[in-house]
């Protein structure tokens, strides 16, 4: 992404081989899980500093939405979330670190699709973040919705699917647009704000980003129209069911916790005091649900615990907190189901 | 009737064009209409260049704040330092955890007080300090930067470097003061001077014995927290490969390019083959096999740390492109130099170590600084396959949530970095050739 083109077909072919060649070789004795907690931590890959999802702060520590993920799985594991590696590849390699065992799971924004779903090796678990592309555009240029972008010129990411699905949206809907290409977003966003392009493209999360970074954001408004989808999950290698049920279920139990009302702050409470029955089984109070995961009784607790349920993760990196990126999240594909959104976990029983 | 006057001529003073300011001004800057044009236009364009510079980096630049909106509300004009500076301990040191910085420091301390005596006048045997730089100071450094449980191994090599070490501060100091060393003086204090040769080595020898038996004994109880090479990572990162990868390309190249000048056709053969191998393919290339397929033909379980990985494939590739610098040298050097050597009773290594070498090497220094200065550049490469050196922790900050879109700032700052660095190194080179000449220009 923010590299020459060059290096990045470099880098894909070198990919591409060592993935083909992965698929052969993995087939380990020992479980995924054992090897983590005989290594006494999780080792999590995550990409380069990408605003929201995983970024450095001035103390050189993680935070974001995919790094509380890894965080969450280190503490339903070990019951703390320090235990953990943070591994950052960039993202012409980000499969092949997965796959020859470099890491454990890959929690950065990659898009679930078909082809990875079957292709590389990984099996991605489940939905923690719905993307999309959209547009961004001056507020004076009268531009309310994307179809009126005819013969226009927009600045866009060179080499990414963005580009790709900027020339479907233009063909689709007959309307001659122009991209403009560039390497490196900063210099996209310079462009953009000097009057370079009448529109800027890029997944909605990163919109709202940049728009937060400009001099001023409120010249800037994103519009409505999403062209494309983007689902962002977690992934793992293929071929260790018990682990990919790990990781699977603590992301549902970050959704689930929310939905139950349990959050960093009551779960203590919630635990002692809690008369409903879902609330009990996932904290562990009743039942055997933790059994088949191989983890420890109070395993969602801990997550819980250690990182808050999904709300907080959102509000936190994704919404308005202090290092958020402010993208509302009401009326999204990211609110829960029952407030219209698709963040759904299945029933802990 | 003489030619030559016998009264002395009149003293006349140098024309004034040689000597005043505005005689140096009008011969070079205003000598005719067109250079006097030319001259103004490019001192518009310099004061309007710095003007601009000057307004953007210092008088309108934000020096305090706590994130960019703040330096916008400041001033949307100038440059917002404050995230650089909030930074610095990123860009410097990486993600090592912060109280243990010291240990970097001490780390550079260290190396500077080792090679302190190379250039310290009057000290002896500098030969013996610059290859106990070379072969033992990585053991001490590393095992401070990285820190853990010392194997037996890392025991002794510790205790080796810090026995070197004392020895040759104690040595370099006794030089400077007396012009001694710090043999002759131990023979002095234990009163053996006067006894034979055998006595006398067997003699240093025992004192080398107990003083390493010593420090062995008290570095046992000396352990440091453990730094996993994941947090290692800014200009220290940078430093550590590039460093590494220079002090191996010399003896690497030396032997890749006498391989290739062999008269025996296997080693020749292998030599040629292997250097034309890296130097074909792009140090990105060799980056990404050594950290992403290597991986896949080792045994299953078995995983190298990545940046060992670096450094390895960092070693290999710089000591091509050294091969080719010193095989450069060794063809600019007479036939005449090898025959007189070889005619004077040395075999092939007395030539290449005392005659031929020395000489080429010589030569090429600024081919070889050159080649230094390119790796300390290309190793910022690394940021790209995910190592946090300084380019990947610079461009970090454009990314960071209160720093948001904050990039020409750092690249800037990047940038006098390198300047700064790379210009020492071009100097030094600079004042090693001028020394290493002496002798030709008398």
């Amino acid at each position: 992404m923010k590299s020459t083109s060059f290096i990045t077909s470099v880098a894909a072919a070198v990919a591409v081989a060592a993935v083909a060649l992965a698929g052969a070789t993995v087939a380990s004795a020992k479980t995924t899980l054992e090897i983590v907690k005989e290594r006494g931590h999780l080792r999590c890959q995550v990409g380069q500093p990408s605003p929201g999802f995983y970024n450095l702060d001035a103390n050189g520590e993680w935070y974001g939405s995919d790094v509380s993920i890894c965080q969450a799985v280190a503490a339903a594991i070990f019951g703390s979330k320090k235990k953990l590696e943070i591994q950052s590849v960039s993202s012409q390699v980000r499969f092949t670190a997965l796959a020859n065992g470099e890491s454990d799971l890959l929690s950065r924004t990659a898009t679930w699709t078909l082809l990875r779903d079957t292709q590389l090796g990984l099996d991605f678990t489940a939905v923690n973040f719905y993307d999309g592309q959209g547009f961004m555009v001056p507020k004076d240029s009268g531009i309310t919705s994307a179809h009126d972008l005819k013969g226009a010129t927009v600045c866009v990411l060179t080499g990414t699917t963005t580009e790709l699905n900027l020339a479907d949206f233009s063909r689709v809907n007959n309307l001659n647009i122009k991209p403009v290409t560039f390497e490196d977003q900063n210099v996209r966003n310079d462009t953009y704000l000097q009057g370079g392009c009448d529109a800027l493209t890029n997944d909605k999360s990163g919109l709202a980003s940049n728009k937060a970074a400009f001099p001023n954001p409120g010249d800037h408004i994103v519009l409505p129209e999403t062209i494309s989808k983007e689902p962002l999950a977690p992934a793992v290698r293929q071929g260790d069911a018990q682990w990919f049920d790990i990781v699977k279920w603590t992301v549902y139990a970050l959704v689930g916790a929310e939905e139950l009302g349990v959050n960093k702050g009551n779960v203590d409470d919630m635990r002692a005091n809690s008369t409903n029955a879902s609330v009990r089984r996932m904290l562990g109070v009743e039942g055997n649900l933790h059994d088949g995961l191989g983890l420890s009784k109070d395993w969602a607790y801990n997550i819980i615990k250690e990182v808050g349920n999904y709300g907080e993760i959102y509000a936190a990196y994704m919404g308005s907190g202090k290092l958020g990126i402010g993208i509302g999240r009401s009326g999204s594909a990211n609110a829960l189901w029952t407030k219209g959104g698709l963040m759904y976990s299945p029933p802990f029983r | 009737m003489s030619m030559a006057k016998a009264e002395k001529s009149v003293t006349r003073s140098a024309p004034l064009t040689e000597t005043s300011f505005i005689g140096w001004l009008h011969k070079n800057l205003f000598s005719s209409w067109v250079n006097a044009i030319l001259t103004f236009v490019s001192l518009y364009i310099i004061f309007v260049v710095i003007k601009s510079l000057w307004i953007w980096g210092v008088a309108e630049a934000v020096w305090v704040a706590e994130n960019r909106r703040e330096c916008f509300a400041i001033s949307k004009d100038g440059a917002c330092w404050a995230g650089v500076i909030i930074w610095l301990e990123n860009i410097f040191y990486g993600r090592y955890p912060r109280d243990e910085l010291w240990r970097v420091n001490l780390g550079g301390l260290l190396l500077i007080l080792w090679m302190a005596p190379l250039w310290l006048p009057r000290v002896k045997d500098k030969i013996f300090i610059g290859l106990s730089t070379v072969f033992l100071y990585p053991f001490l450094a590393g095992y401070l930067f990285a820190g853990g449980d010392k194997g037996i191994f890392m025991q002794l090599m510790v205790t080796g470097a810090i026995v070197c070490l004392v020895g040759n501060t104690v040595h370099a100091c006794i030089g400077v003061f007396s012009g001694g060393g710090l043999p002759e003086s131990l023979l002095g204090i234990l009163g053996r001077k006067d006894a034979s040769d055998a006595n006398q080595r067997n003699t240093l020898l025992a004192v080398l014995a107990i003083a390493f038996v010593l420090i062995y004994a008290l570095q046992i109880g000396w352990t440091v927290e453990a730094v996993p090479w994941t947090k290692w990572g800014g200009m220290f990162l940078t430093l550590v490969i590039s460093g590494i990868g220079i002090t191996s390309a010399l003896p690497g190249g030396i032997i890749l390019a006498l391989g290739r000048r062999s008269k025996l056709p296997v080693i020749r053969v292998l030599s040629t083959s292997f250097i034309e191998l890296f130097r074909s393919v792009p140090l990105i290339t060799v980056l990404f096999m050594a950290t992403t397929m290597f991986p896949l033909f080792m045994p299953e379980g078995f995983v190298l740390n990545k940046l060992v990985q670096v450094i390895i494939a960092v070693c290999l590739f710089s000591a091509c492109y050294m091969a080719e610098t010193v095989r450069a040298g060794l063809q600019a050097i007479p036939k005449g130099q090898y025959e007189a050597a070889h005619t004077i009773g040395l075999g092939y290594w007395g030539m290449m170590g005392l005659i031929v070498m020395p000489q080429a090497l010589k030569h090429m220094i600024p081919n070889i600084v050159g080649s230094f200065i390119g790796l300390l550049k290309d190793t910022t490469l690394v940021s790209i396959i995910g190592l946090f050196d300084i380019l990947g922790m610079l461009r970090s900050i454009s990314q960071d949530a209160p720093w948001r879109g904050l990039h020409k700032e750092p690249l800037i700052f990047g940038a006098v970095l390198f300047f700064i660095v790379c210009f020492i190194m071009s100097k030094y080179s600079r004042h090693l050739e001028v020394k290493l000449s002496a002798g030709a220009n008398r």
